[in-house]
């Protein structure tokens, strides 16, 4: 690389006269010189080729002279040194040199008249200094990665080069590659004589090589032998050993990221995950009534408690009519007889229960009771809860065993409550279970508040959101208020989890809302809803569509008092009202009765009700002939349906 | 007696009394090499380093101002024209040595002359050059910032190799201003009619001699340090 330029610094040199002469014939090339160098700006060398004139490639036919721009005399002198041992070559030792002066070489035939080449330079110009010695690396640091690596690369100037003495100022270029690349990379001009080179890569082996220059001059001279640079790669432990630590962290996050999402969304998971099973139902019927074939109860269910739920009835007929519903307490009378006699006993126990706040301990009657050793405490105190109509059993049978006293087996703390049957009873159609399902017990809170109550309330209209409007014979309740109403509901069917203590909370607030609202509104049980409801579930309850489950209104004779009735049913209990008697949904029934059997023309048989009831405890509905119902009320395929 | 004694020498003190001071007073305190120097002196070791590295960096500037010149302005086959027989610089009153050996032997003071005497040559041309670089129409700043600096830097090598002369050789008979007068104006090549040539010249030739300056200083700093080794070879 350095001839080449030296070339271009020469040959122009000539002037325009040797491009011509070579542009003239590209085939043949004259005599020329082919480069005069320096090594040490001390000694010169200059070479020539005979180029394609064969005839003169013997030696001797060409001749060199030369000649100093300070020489005395102005002729050519001969080389003075045709070296031996290189052809075409002539030195000039140290004797003969002088820097900073012109001098002119000269290539000539051997006669001299045929002057082939001629050259001027001045000798600090051809310097191409030799090549650095003693070219080393040193290991300054690696990464900490492992991946790459510096070195301190260093050598020494060129022996021939009097740098010591200053005689040659030197600039250095390194050069280094990696092994199968064919690219040098080229480092900054070095005027020291080390440099550091930075970046390499571990396991990889490098070549580097130097050479140099005279400063400000752009002739570097050959390169030096070039060494190998290699560090092996230090054992990749430490690099797996953070990148496996990075994964355990990673996993680590990951995982409890996931523990988090599933703790905090359970319930969904589980609904995803596990979808509950629709358990087979009929609406409105208990399954465990078809299960154990109380065909009574299931008539119970399907004549009172089922009702709005079996029965496609059009919403508009029950507007349109205006049931009267009576809901009598449970007396402990054993004839049913009359109902004005039961409820003026009921109207007397009623008060007399509201009066004793804490130690009613009626049996059966007038008193919701939660015969569930458990009850809730937490329901609501006596202050707040509110005179619930209880609702007997319409079974009598069932009733019978119901007449212990709740109260005993209830909290002490219990409010004040309508004895309901015993707990097998709890509803008609209620499993007879174990009994666990506590009443909710309500209060004869602010019996005073009762006292002019009747303890009958007449349906007077039914809102389409389902709501019973009831009025004992005065007020009508805004259709908005629909849920205030409560009913007495048989549970049927619907199992739910135990919500006894909502029921008797929802009892209690309904009676409340009731107390001071009118206190005259029915509150409305869904059964769906675990036995109770809410006002805006009632509102929805409220509709007599078929799909509900079983509600059951009741018309109360006009000055009734209402009581409610929760029953448990299955898991759940249901707050309901019962009439005297298993009374069906009749649009202007007086009467109420239950319905005992379904013969084998499915159609429903009504009983009397007192004979078959306790005396003691259940209410004995007075036994009323059946109304007419609308067709449709209760159809033989949905009874159909029932039957086991 | 003594009374007149005592006048006298108080005659004398009064009367000699700037030479007591001036021979008090240290060496010049102004700016040498263009550092400054708090009328503190300078050993020679540092002065010479100092004019060591004005002369490497006026040497290496010019050769950068050289090349720029020749790039932009010089055609390609006349690039090396100053090599020709045709091409010389301008010579000077006295010769210089050309062989290293010849310089080996030159004596320090002979150095150090010689590295003014060209110094000081070659204030005034650097001066015109810049006056014509001017006229250039596309000159680069680069190349008229060098010239600029160079020129100033060369009255500082001048100040430096003056007061290294005044230390190292006890000769006090130069003057900062002192250049040969006698050095006639640069002479033009007859055949050089073309100003840009005539500039390639001139800058080639400064480049010439500010190597010069810088090997001269650099063989005498050598002698300084070690004097053997320097001589040998």
């Amino acid at each position: 690389m350095a001839s080449p330029s030296f070339l271009l610094l020469l040959f122009p040199s000539l002037g325009w006269l040797s491009v011509v002469t070579s542009s003239a014939d590209p085939f043949v090339h004259a005599p020329h010189f082919t480069g005069c160098k320096s090594r040490e700006q001390v000694t010169f060398s200059c070479w020539w080729t005979a180029g394609s004139f064969q005839n003169l490639t013997e030696p001797g036919a060409l001749q060199m002279f030369y000649w100093k721009k300070n020489d005395l005399t102005n002729d050519w002198k001969e080389c003075p040194d045709y070296s031996s041992s290189v052809k075409n070559e002539c030195f000039f030792n140290k004797n003969n040199t002088v820097i900073w002066t012109t001098y002119c070489v000269r290539l000539s035939s051997k006669s001299q008249n045929i002057t082939y080449d001629e050259l001027c330079f001045e000798l600090q110009d051809i310097v191409y200094p030799d090549p650095p010695v003693a070219l080393n690396w040193t290991l300054l640091n690696v990464s900490r990665s492992g991946l790459n690596y510096d070195i301190m690369a260093s050598w020494e100037p060129p022996p021939s080069a009097d740098v010591s003495v200053g005689w040659l100022t030197l600039v250095y270029e390194l050069q280094f590659r990696r092994r199968n690349s064919s690219h040098w990379k080229v480092l900054e001009h070095e005027f020291g004589t080390q440099k550091s080179i930075y970046g390499l890569s571990t396991g990889e082996e490098y070549e580097v090589r130097v050479h140099c220059a005279m400063r400000a001059f752009s002739n570097f001279g050959e390169f030096s032998d070039a060494i190998f640079v290699h560090v092996s790669e230090i054992s990749s432990k430490e690099s797996t050993f953070t990148v496996t630590l990075v994964l355990i962290f990673g996993a680590v996050g990951v995982a409890i990221f996931l523990m988090l999402i599933i703790f905090s969304q359970q319930q969904r998971l589980m609904v995803i995950l596990l979808p509950p099973v629709p358990a087979p139902k009929i609406k409105g019927i208990d399954t465990e009534l078809l299960k154990k074939g109380k065909l009574n109860e299931l008539n119970f269910l399907l004549s009172v408690g089922g009702m709005g739920g079996l029965h496609p009835y059009p919403p508009d007929l029950y507007q349109d009519e205006s049931w009267m519903e009576f809901i009598e307490l449970d007396a402990d009378e054993p004839e049913p007889g009359a109902k004005e006699d039961n409820q003026s006993s009921d109207t007397q126990r009623l008060l007399s229960l509201g009066h004793n706040n804490h130690h009613t301990s009626h049996g059966c009657s007038h008193t919701l009771s939660i015969p569930d050793n458990d009850y809730d405490p937490e329901l609501p105190n006596q202050e707040t809860l509110m005179l619930m109509a209880a609702l007997l059993s319409s079974q009598p049978e069932k009733v019978e065993p119901c007449l212990g006293n709740r109260r005993s087996q209830s909290n002490p703390l219990a409010l004040e409550v309508l004895e309901v049957p015993c707990p097998r009873l709890q509803a008609p159609g209620l499993a007879p279970e174990g009994g666990e399902r506590p009443l909710v017990q309500t209060q004869l809170g602010g019996p005073h508040s009762w006292v002019n109550i009747n303890f009958y309330a007449q349906v007077s209209d039914v809102m389409p959101a389902g709501g019973v409007v009831l009025s004992p014979g005065q007020q009508v309740r805004a259709p908005e208020n629909a849920p205030t109403t409560e009913e007495d509901k048989k549970n049927n069917g619907k199992m739910e989890g135990g919500e006894e203590e909502r029921e008797g909370e929802e009892d209690e607030e309904e009676e409340e809302r009731r107390n001071k609202k009118l206190p005259s509104q029915l509150l409305v049980m869904d059964p769906e809803a675990g036995g109770y409801t809410t006002e805006s579930s009632g509102r929805q309850i409220r509709t007599p569509d078929p799909s509900s489950p079983g509600e059951v209104y009741h018309a109360f004779p006009p000055p009734p008092p209402y009581l409610l009735h929760t029953t448990p049913l299955g898991d759940y209990q249901s707050l309901y009202i019962l009439p005297n008697s298993p009374a069906q949904f009749l649009p202007p029934v007086l009467d109420y009765t239950v319905v005992q059997d379904v013969d084998s023309q499915h159609s429903l048989l009504l009983n009397p009700p007192s004979p078959q009831r306790s005396p003691s405890c259940p209410p004995q509905p007075p036994s009323k002939p059946l109304p007419t119902m609308p067709i449709g009320y209760l159809t033989p395929d949905l009874l159909g349906n029932l039957l086991p | 007696m003594n009374m007149m004694q005592v006048i006298q020498s108080v005659v004398w003190a009064v009367l000699l009394w700037p030479c007591l001071v001036s021979l008090g007073v240290p060496l010049e305190c102004k700016d040498e090499q263009g550092s400054i120097i708090l009328c503190a002196s300078i050993s020679k070791e540092k002065l010479l380093d100092r004019v060591i590295q004005h002369a490497e960096l006026i040497y290496r500037v010019s050769e950068e101002s050289c090349t720029l010149f020749e790039e932009m302005f010089v055609p390609f086959p006349m690039r090396s024209q100053r090599n020709h027989a045709g091409y010389t610089c301008a010579t000077k009153a006295f010769p210089i040595p050309g062989s290293k050996s010849e310089i080996q032997q030159i004596s320090d003071k002979w150095l150090l002359h010689s590295v003014l005497i060209l110094v000081q040559s070659w204030i005034e041309p650097l001066v015109y050059l810049q006056t014509t670089l001017d006229r250039y129409d596309d000159a680069p700043d680069t190349l008229l910032k060098k010239t600029k600096w160079v020129s100033e830097k060369l009255l500082s090598l001048e100040q430096g190799v003056v007061v290294l002369i005044r230390k190292m050789l006890d000769d006090d008979m130069l003057t900062t201003s002192y250049y040969e007068q006698g050095v006639a104006p640069y002479n033009l090549q007859p055949e050089v009619l073309e100003s840009v040539l005539r500039d390639y010249t001139l800058l080639s030739c400064f480049k010439k001699d500010a190597h010069k300056m810088e090997t001269f200083l650099k063989l005498l700093k050598c002698r300084q340090t070690d004097k053997y080794s320097c001589f040998l070879h």
